[in-house]
């Protein structure tokens, strides 16, 4: 396995940028995950490591070899595909082998490995059948038993879960992270859903609009989020935002009037206008007397949990986290308490300030 | 042909990239380039040399359609020929299109029992050859047998018999309608699948807002197939007057009787090949062919920048 | 839904053209298995035990070049089959799969002769066959043929390749195939009911063609079928039974392909028209 380095990569279609300046660390054996909104380059990205899309500036590297100019099948990668791209002409085992027949791997070798690929992943039944005979589950365990007996430096998987099902996603979710940990692979994985990063990445890279916005640990992101757009992205229900008017010393005023005391960052001055964000369950319901308020328009009930929908003045609406009975009504006027230790705050550039 | 379905090759050089594009498409570049295009430009080309006694070629600018269009020696059967032609493209477009667009009209309504079998059955003559329907009903026209006669007289219309093909006013129509029962499956069969696609909704929306089926066909489906119907009609104006097999079969290549089914691609055979009546002329038989190149590709140009940019076109 | 009498109308109608379509197809395979005599007293009446004879096909056979001219007739269809899939499915790949910088131009090139028949060049056609000493070879009609029918090929078939998933030949890629055999072990395998459908329907007008027989190979054995049927038929024009044998001969082979390929002739009618 192999650590793969990525220094100000940039790629564009005619004039649209759609990676600028990327630089992101692979380390060797760990999995990073790219999330983000369709149209965030996090594809293009993973495809430029593979050698799928020719880049316009930067370097990749793959263990230390400068990859740049190489075709996809001298970089020693494995790809997933989203639709698993099997071949509809071949059965499994064929399927598997495909690759390594056309790198003259010897017939013994070629066989041991796809066994061995197969027992990994319980398709030992399922070798002479074509991919129409097979279902969305097992389709996908051959795409990653195609990668696996490449024996690749870096596996590539781009969305490889967007096919399945909501059950067997959950499944599939937890096999990749047993098979990360088996094969102490270097895995880049592209998702939308930011449960699959929160879940399998050790390092998940949040990419919007051609950059990266922050990489780090999964709950770095969750509790140290750089600024306001991956504040917004991670975590569901998103993280709630209120503008905010610095009026003294831990004193501040939204712009509806109501009044909070919570400790500010460093350098707050006075007259600042900052953005104030919190995760739903870290507020909770209290009477419309002093700090933020505003009026109960619904209450999801997801069970243990339930989400209450707060209509703020201004038009923003809150979402908090309620466990147990709601004394109010919908329409009724609600104080919303902050945890003070779990509140961000943004500058007018979205940073976060701590 | 979307971008992003086409590919950068990273990792192949200039050259090999080349190299690829040269294997994968040099055979069908050259073999259509020296078989049909470079035959259709030497054809114009020729269209404007003139072959002196001894064999020799010499340029004559525009002077062979000059004689073409005005010498009369060339200019009547040329304008016979371009008349006639005219019309045989007229019955078509009123006989043959109409009856294909009823049959799939027919053919296209919802739950209709052997539906496959029609509609196979329908298309068979244009399977065959052109020479085997032109002989087939030379036989059945042909008062020597009397099948006509007979099949007229069962209808109480036997004063309609005669030999058709033989009378200088109706061979060219008789001619046209052999045509018209040979190719009428090709309108018939695309305007089917026009029709089938459009979505079921369409005309279960047209139904729920009180049209009945008369209406919805005329309201809501023919609207939505006029592209069909404008492809049928271009592709009917170029196999027309592209058009020689039956003629030469049914009338032979002098096209008679006396001229009067003679069409461009019996003029241009004639022309090229000669026959009893003038020796072979290469030279006009390229004039010729070169202006049924420029009323077909009028025809064309008329589809594309006339009729298709007229048409309003709908994707489902 | 409907009417009961508007759906009698409606196949009444659908028969009576059937009828109208198959009534001289019928007439004439009918007739050819008949004396002289019951073709000209009866023709409507199928033969029976007096009327039966297979005289005519006697007299075709008996010429012993209808041999010949099917076996010509299948080799120039075959050929012309297997290159036009061949160099069409090839063209349409690169068209589809590769960016290059003339691919829109080359595309426009390929696809004018969809619409201009290949006819109006016979005249350099067959200078340029006289010229390469292949006047009256099968070799010529093939050529010819491939011309006329690779521009539909390759606008059809690179539709098709165009609806293989992209990634498939990416998964190629990666798995290291190079680009001959992308297209040898993942696009042709893949384009076999399309090449299907294109073969059809190239082999009917190529089948029935007069006109490039007719100019390019009318003599020394080397006839198509459709061509030696129409000398045949010049030649025995008064012999009733002969005449309407060869006419069958020629119908029957046709019509058992067509029942058995009408379903992909049909589609393939389409898929080219949709365009």
């Amino acid at each position: 396995m192999a650590h793969v380095s990525i220094k100000s990569l940039q790629k564009s279609y005619g004039t649209v940028d759609v990676l600028k300046d990327i630089d992101l660390e692979v380390e060797d054996g760990s999995f990073v995950v790219l999330v983000g909104p369709s149209g965030c380059g996090k594809s293009t990205l993973l495809r430029s490591v593979a050698g799928l899309e020719a880049v316009n500036g930067g370097e990749i590297s793959i263990g230390g070899k400068r990859v740049n100019d190489l075709a996809p099948a001298k970089r020693e990668i494995a790809m997933v595909f989203q639709s698993y791209a099997l071949y509809p002409h071949m059965n499994v085992e064929k399927n598997m082998g495909f690759g390594l027949r056309f790198a003259g791997t010897p017939k013994a070798e070629i066989d041991a490995r796809v066994t061995e690929a197969a027992r990994i992943l319980r398709l030992e039944a399922l070798l002479k059948r074509r991919p129409r005979e097979l279902s969305g589950g097992q389709r996908q365990r051959v795409a990653i038993g195609r990668a696996i007996v490449r024996k690749p430096q870096v596996f590539l998987f781009d969305e490889p879960l967007s096919n399945l099902d909501a059950a067997l996603r959950v499944n599939t979710r937890v096999e990749i992270a047993k098979l990360h940990k088996l094969l102490k692979a270097t895995i880049i994985y592209v998702t939308h859903d930011q449960v699959e990063a929160m879940t399998l990445a050790d390092k998940i890279v949040v990419m919007n609009q051609g950059r990266i916005e922050q990489a780090g640990k999964p709950l770095d992101l969750y509790y140290r989020p750089a600024n306001k757009f991956v504040a917004n992205f991670i975590g569901s229900p998103a993280m709630n935002m209120v503008e905010i008017e610095v009026t003294g010393k831990n004193r501040m005023r939204t712009l509806a009037g109501d009044e909070l005391a919570l400790a500010l960052p460093r350098g707050a001055k006075v007259g600042d206008r900052l953005t104030l964000g919190a995760r739903p369950e870290h507020l909770s319901l209290g009477a419309p007397i002093k700090g933020l308020k505003g009026q109960l328009d619904l209450v999801e009930r997801l069970g243990e949990v339930g989400y209450a929908h707060i209509d703020m003045p201004g038009g923003a609406r809150f979402i908090v986290e309620v466990r147990g009975e709601i004394e109010t009504g919908r329409g009724n006027g609600v104080g919303i308490v902050i945890d003070p230790k779990h509140v961000h705050f943004f500058d007018a550039d979205g940073k976060a300030l701590h | 042909m979307a971008d992003n379905q086409q590919v950068e090759m990273v990792g192949m050089n200039r050259s090999a990239y080349w190299r690829v594009l040269a294997f994968f498409l040099a055979p069908a570049v050259v073999i259509y380039t020296l078989f049909s295009v470079y035959p259709l430009l030497a054809t114009i080309f020729d269209s404007l040399y003139q072959r002196q006694e001894g064999g020799a070629l010499t340029y004559n600018g525009l002077g062979n359609f000059h004689t073409l269009l005005t010498d009369d020696t060339w200019s009547k059967p040329f304008w016979n020929a371009f008349r006639n032609n005219i019309l045989f493209f007229i019955i078509h477009m009123c006989v043959q299109n109409p009856i294909g667009l009823a049959l799939a009209a027919l053919l296209s309504l919802k739950q209709l029992a052997f539906r496959n079998t029609y509609r196979t059955l329908i298309f068979m003559p244009t399977m065959l050859s052109v020479v085997i329907i032109g002989f087939v009903w030379q036989l059945i026209l042909s008062p020597l047998w009397g099948v006509w006669k007979l099949f007229l007289q069962a209808l109480h219309l036997g004063f309609l018999f005669g030999p058709y093909l033989g009378e200088e006013h109706i061979a060219l129509l008789t001619i046209s309608l052999v045509s018209v029962w040979q190719f009428v499956g090709i309108p018939m069969i695309l305007i089917y699948t026009a029709l089938l696609a459009i979505p079921d909704d369409l005309v279960d929306a047209a139904t729920v807002d009180g049209l009945n089926q008369w209406q919805t066909f005329f309201h809501v489906k023919l609207p939505l197939i006029w592209p069909t119907i404008g492809l049928v009609s271009v592709l009917t104006f170029v196999a027309n007057f592209n058009a020689f097999d039956l003629i030469y079969v049914m009338e032979g290549a002098l096209a008679g009787p006396n001229f009067t089914s003679d069409i461009m691609g019996t003029l241009f055979y004639r022309t090229f090949f000669g026959n009893q009546l003038q020796p072979g002329d290469p030279t006009m038989g390229s004039t010729i062919a070169t202006m049924m190149f420029l009323i077909i590709l009028m025809g064309l140009l008329v589809y594309l920048y006339v009729i298709q940019r007229r048409i309003q076109r709908y994707s489902f | 839904m409907r009417s009961r009498f508007s759906t009698i109308a409606i196949h009444a109608v659908l028969l009576g053209y059937t009828a109208l379509a198959l009534f001289p197809i019928i007439l004439v395979v009918m007739n050819s298995m008949k004396m002289k005599r019951a073709i000209f007293l009866s023709p409507l009446t199928p033969p029976g035990p007096t009327s039966f004879d297979l005289i005519g096909y006697h007299r075709v056979f008996a010429d012993g070049a209808i041999g010949t001219y099917y076996m010509n007739s299948i080799i120039v269809t075959l050929g012309t089959i297997f290159f036009t899939l061949l160099f069409g499915a090839m063209a349409g790949f690169a068209l589809s799969e590769y960016k290059f910088r003339f691919s829109k131009v080359l595309g426009l090139y390929l696809s004018i002769g969809i619409m201009v028949p290949i006819r109006l060049g016979s005249v350099a056609i067959i200078s340029l066959i006289s010229g390469m000493n292949l006047i009256n070879t099968l070799t010529a009609l093939i050529c010819v043929y491939v011309a006329q029918n690779l521009p539909l090929a390759v606008f059809i078939l690179s539709e098709f390749v165009h609806q293989i998933p992209k990634d498939l030949r990416e998964a190629a890629r990666c798995d290291g195939l190079s680009e001959y055999n992308i297209f040898f072990h993942i696009v042709l395998p893949l384009l076999r009911p399309a090449m299907a459908t294109v073969a059809v329907f190239t082999m009917i007008p190529v089948w029935n063609d007069l006109w490039f027989p007719l100019l390019l190979a009318p003599s020394n054995g080397k006839q198509t079928i459709t061509l030696g049927v129409q000398q045949f038929l010049g030649q025995y024009v008064t012999d009733w039974n002969a005449v309407l044998a060869a006419l069958s001969t020629a119908i029957i082979p046709v019509l058992i392909f067509y029942v058995l390929f009408s379903r992909q002739l049909i589609r393939g009618l389409t898929s080219g028209a949709v365009k």
